[in-house]
């Protein structure tokens, strides 16, 4: 199982990569909405996770995700 | 020269979408601003903001003649969808003028208070915010929806309020709303049909440069729709969760799909960008 460093480090390189741009490091605390991703970019983030690790998120569970951890922690609960 | 629809038989399609939804239009939703609302159960005492709120709405719906003069403009090649638009531009005349109504005869505001404000409105002009019918179809899809969502909200507060007028105003404009976002929605089918990959990147395109209406054009937009949100809940997560997410799943398409022709398109710039 990825541990919460390693699935903010492929965040962050898949962030970068969607943003067109390198983003500051990241911290899993970092409040999404303070990288200036629009919202189509974050579910873009979520896709090329999900696609990464072999699991997929339901649509429902996508709503309410504020932070970094969040979303790790929703990965890692799918990869468990 | 404006390039009509030649191919016959889509355009026989998208009449009979247009037709389907007046019929059921005529026989189920036509209502009437100063006899189907309870004028006489208003409730004088509700909320300043839910007043506001109305107010809000109304302003956004005041650029009703440059959201009809762009969407004739725009889809005027498909016969159906220009019918459709002027008939959308007749139905939501009368969200306005209930509201309108409302804020008159419940003396939340004055006449004199409401025309002052649409004089200041019509000294602006909107603007489309996208350039192709295929992407101004794939915005009225969740624009529509979205409203759906807001005055189902807003009935709610108004209940809550024990305002009946004010909460059928909101019953049927919602109700007109949603019939519109169902409108739009079976157009978007028939142009994915026709060109799927083009079509999700549309839909791609307008979802990451969506805005609601009102956004640039109505005065204090930012503070009114902080006092809507704060009043109905609406937020980022309500709209992904009753608009986005459902009109995706009614359209047919994942967002994985989006994320797939977003990623394609990117790699493509940034291949063409390299030679």
């Amino acid at each position: 199982m990825s541990t919460t460093e390693q699935l903010v480090e492929t965040f962050h390189r898949i962030a970068s990569d969607v943003c067109e741009r390198e983003l500051p490091k990241l911290e899993a605390s970092t409040m999404i909405s303070d990288l200036g991703l629009d919202s189509l970019q974050v579910l873009e983030i979520v896709g090329a996770m999900e696609r990464e690790l072999k699991v997929t998120i339901p649509d429902d569970q996508l709503v309410g995700i504020q932070s970094v951890n969040d979303l790790v922690g929703l990965l890692q609960r799918r990869l468990a | 020269m404006i390039a009509v629809e030649r191919d016959t038989r889509r355009a026989a399609k998208m009449y009979q979408m247009y037709a389907t939804f007046f019929d059921k239009a005529e026989k189920e939703r036509r209502w009437n601003p100063f006899e189907d609302i309870p004028w006489d159960r208003i409730n004088p005492d509700v909320t300043d903001n839910l007043a506001l709120c109305a107010e809000t709405f109304l302003c956004v719906e005041a650029y009703l003649p440059d959201y009809i003069a762009g969407g004739l403009n725009v889809v005027r090649p498909s016969f159906g969808q220009l019918w459709f638009t002027a008939n959308w531009g007749y139905e939501e005349s009368k969200h306005s003028t209930a509201l309108l109504e409302w804020l008159l005869r419940s003396k939340k505001r004055t006449e004199e208070q409401v025309f002052d404000l649409m004089h200041t409105l019509h000294e602006k002009r909107w603007t489309l915010p996208f350039n192709t019918s295929r992407q101004m179809t794939i915005y009225g899809c969740f624009q529509e929806q979205a409203t759906f969502v807001i005055y189902c909200r807003q009935e709610q507060v108004a209940i809550e309020q024990k305002c009946e007028a004010l909460r059928a105003v909101y019953r049927y404009a919602a109700r007109d709303e949603v019939a519109h976002a169902r409108f739009y929605m079976e157009v978007v089918k028939v142009l994915l049909e026709e060109d799927r990959d083009g079509t999700l990147l549309d839909i791609a395109h307008v979802s990451k440069h969506f805005q609601m209406p009102g956004v640039g054009v109505v005065p204090d937009y930012e503070a009114r729709i902080s006092v809507m949100r704060e009043e109905s809940n609406v937020d980022r997560d309500l709209f992904l969760q009753k608009v986005f997410f459902p009109t995706l799943k009614l359209l047919g398409v994942t967002r994985q799909d989006l994320v797939a022709v977003s990623a394609k398109a990117r790699a493509e710039r940034t291949a063409a960008a390299a030679t």
